[in-house]
């Protein structure tokens, strides 16, 4: 036991104790505090016991049950683009070509940018009388009339993609720099000597060696995914008709919406099944990921 | 040697975190706050207006340098979702002084903040005689908008007008048009012929995302005597929005609408319409120090006309709103200090700069009187009308889904069936109505002598049935 004080555990109690306190106060209790308004009318100031009402509403709430079937949309989406796209790039990055740093800066910009402003950027980007984009296109004949990226109810979940990967790609590809320099020059130098090819050295030694942090990334990469909401929100709001909206973009509206009041007891209620429909989606990753960790 | 400097960094991180989290200072001020000079007392303003906020500014300038008491008014912009941050400002003990309102801020429910006792009551202090001689507040208390039970929380000191059209005449020229629409079909036909003689290099009408459907054609159905609530029978009712709703969609139809414009937000299409891209644009008297001002048009002449209705004539008024009316937060501790701003925001010479600079229409008849109309410049354009007035405060439900707004202007842009939304709106916010009464948090408003062309006029009964 005094063995143990002369190791350093009460320094190593003390140092922890802080973050422990910041942990509690800022994560563990407003999720438990969440649990406190999930029967009632709460608008911020009185609370109202409606019983089960805020549970049936949400069964027969539609344009809640449309959000969780756009997030899973945009999740695949986003998430099928960024990680070949980010590895892809963390690769060509990783050949020690000349221009590297610059090139891994310039990637890595967006991910330094508040997500608000550069979706403002890039609604003027998508505007759709003389936008840039629009003009881009149209004067190299890749469209005939100006596309509406925004208001058109069947691309705008494309729209919203490219903004999501664009923000997001330079941080997925300092995950996988990370992750690549990990794996040790030796192993490609016998693989040279082997006489392996670039694409069998990429999946039979790269891959498989990056597995346990791919696992990682993967998890990271599906987690944020379903909570994005910070950029639909200054792009479109969930317009047209709900058909941007997601999970976490809904949930700030029924608080924060100034046309209504707010309706933090509903909006608790659908933040606890979103916190579960992630946690699931997560459990499962993780159970189908478990053989990324004895790849090697 | 090295355990005692781990220790002593232990103990320096522990009490730092704790430090952080519980100094009362860290948080406990507003971030509006100017620096104290020595010897002044901060009251601190929050206001959501920016189309005023230079003629505030050079006031304050003034006020601060001039003042016998010592007041350093502080003012603070806050332009998104205004009552929540409000609200979250009070429980967090950082809300200001004065908080400026109009009764056409989103989302404010003032019954909500005089039950939270985030307001006080202004019941004692309105009756100083020369606020009351400049702003007339006896008269000026309307229950449900400034009112709670008969106690009055805000005076207004302008007022904003109904919406109105507003017109880019070269364009109108140019499609050979000889006379302002006065229905919706004709707003409808006029926006065809504009888009048809601009052949692409400009459209018909502008909308925006935020707050499309109030821009005009709320005032159009309000014209038309079509109101979402039914005040003789205190339940909504949403069936006669069908007809207007049928008209306006041609012009999604007809590809009248400029590009994109539902998703841009209202500046920039203020900006657009400066450009002359598009045809018609509407909205309320603000538009006047937009105009001139905010986004000047230079490159042609804009004039303004009166709402549309289904037939032309005024079956119903259109709602105007007052505006510039001052909270005083509770949680104050210079309230008395706190008044004399209000009262210096509401005083003759402070109104009469601001209404001379056309940044609001004149609500008492002493300011009326005392300004020189003859300054308020393209103000006068939206003079108030005959069919101009404000309405009884809506029951504030807590609703399921989407506003009425939202719901009945995607029917307008055709992206739902017009007969299911209103179906869908008749339900949800009766349903909730109902609830809300039942469990006791709104009283149903009745008025059995509602006239749609004088709606203010009539006796409000409230029920909690």
């Amino acid at each position: 036991m005094k063995k143990k004080y002369h190791d350093g555990n009460i320094a190593a109690a003390f140092m922890l104790f802080p973050s422990l306190v910041l942990l509690i106060v800022t994560s563990i209790y407003p999720f438990f505090w969440l649990f406190r308004y999930v029967c009632y009318d709460y608008n911020g100031f009185a609370a109202y016991f409606t019983r089960t009402y805020n549970f049936t509403r949400m069964l027969s709430d539609t344009t809640f049950w449309w959000s969780v079937v756009h997030t899973f949309e945009y999740a695949g989406l986003k998430l099928v683009i960024i990680i070949p796209l980010s590895l892809l790039i963390a690769v060509l990055l990783n050949q020690g070509m000349r221009g590297t740093h610059t090139f891994q800066t310039i990637f890595f910009m967006p991910t330094v940018i508040s997500a608000a402003i550069y979706s403002l950027i890039f609604s003027f980007i998508f505007a759709v009388f003389n936008g840039p984009l629009n003009v881009a296109l149209q004067s190299i004949g890749a469209i005939k009339t100006p596309v509406d990226w925004l208001g058109n109810a069947k691309i705008v979940m494309y729209s919203i993609i490219i903004v999501a990967v664009w923000g997001g790609l330079g941080n997925y590809m300092i995950y996988f720099i990370s992750g690549l320099t990990s794996v040790p020059d030796e192993v490609y130098e016998s693989c040279r000597i082997d006489g392996a090819n670039a694409f069998q050295t990429f999946f039979r030694i790269t891959l498989p060696m990056m597995s346990p942090i791919l696992k990682v990334i993967l998890m990271l990469a599906i987690t944020t995914a379903f909570k994005d909401y910070e950029s639909i929100i200054v792009l479109t709001n969930g317009a047209p008709n709900n058909r941007s909206h997601v999970m976490f973009s809904y949930i700030y509206n029924l608080i924060f919406a100034s046309s209504t009041t707010p309706q933090i007891g509903y909006a608790t209620m659908l933040s606890i099944v979103a916190a579960l429909i992630i946690g699931i989606v997560t459990a499962l990753y993780l159970f189908f990921a478990r053989k990324l960790d004895n790849v090697v | 040697m090295k355990k005692f400097v781990s220790g002593l960094l232990a103990c320096s991180m522990m009490f730092g975190a704790l430090w952080a989290n519980g100094s009362k200072d860290a948080g406990g001020t507003t971030k509006s706050a100017a620096p104290a000079v020595k010897g002044k007392t901060i009251i601190n303003f929050w206001t959501e207006d920016r189309h005023d906020l230079a003629y505030f500014q050079q006031k304050i300038d003034e006020f601060n340098k001039s003042n016998p008491d010592g007041i350093e008014i502080a003012i603070n912009t806050v332009i998104d979702n205004y009552p929540n941050m409000l609200a979250m400002s009070f429980s967090s003990g950082t809300a200001p002084d004065i908080a400026c309102i109009a009764s056409a801020t989103t989302g404010f429910d003032l019954k909500t903040f005089a039950d939270a006792k985030i307001v006080e009551p202004l019941t004692n202090y309105i009756k100083d005689p020369e606020y009351e001689k400049v702003t007339e507040a006896s008269k000026n208390i309307l229950e449900g908008v400034n009112a709670v039970n008969g106690v009055p929380y805000w005076i207004p000191t302008g007022v904003r007008s109904g919406t109105k059209m507003i017109y880019n005449k070269t364009l109108l020229d140019a499609a050979g048009c000889k006379k302002l629409p006065t229905t919706i079909q004709e707003v409808v036909d006029l926006a065809d012929a504009i888009t048809k003689a601009g052949k692409g290099a400009y459209y018909g009408i502008g909308t925006t995302s935020s707050a499309p459907f109030v821009r005009w054609f709320e005032g159009a159905c309000e014209k038309s005597g079509i109101y979402r609530y039914d005040f003789k029978n205190g339940r909504f009712n949403f069936d006669a929005y069908k007809a207007p709703v049928v008209i306006a969609n041609k012009l999604f139809k007809n590809g009248d609408i400029f590009p994109g414009s539902p998703s841009q937000g209202v500046d920039a299409m203020r900006a657009q319409f400066t450009e002359g891209t598009f045809g018609i644009w509407a909205n309320a008297s603000q538009e006047a120090g937009v105009f001139t001002k905010q986004f000047p048009v230079k490159k042609f002449e804009w004039v303004v006309g009166q709402m549309p209705s289904l037939d032309g004539t005024a079956k119903g008024c259109v709602s105007d709103s007052t505006s510039k009316g001052y909270l005083l937060i509770s949680s104050s501790k210079h309230k008395d200090l706190a008044w004399k701003v209000i009262k210096y925001f509401s005083s003759e010479d402070f109104m009469k700069g601001y209404l001379e600079g056309g940044y609001a229409l004149p609500l008492s008849t002493y300011m009326a009187k005392h300004i020189d109309a003859s300054k308020t410049g393209r103000l006068a354009d939206f003079a108030l009308t005959p069919y101009e007035s404000m309405y009884p405060s809506v029951p504030a439900i807590s609703l399921a889904g989407d506003t009425y707004q939202t719901a009945l202007w995607n029917a307008v842009m055709g992206q739902a069936d017009v007969d299911a939304v209103i179906k869908d709106l008749n339900t949800r916010y009766n349903d909730a109505l109902d609830r809300d009464v039942k469990m006791g948090k709104i009283k149903r408003i009745i008025i059995k002598d509602f006239d749609p062309l004088k709606p203010a006029a009539g006796k409000i009964e409230y029920s909690t049935k």
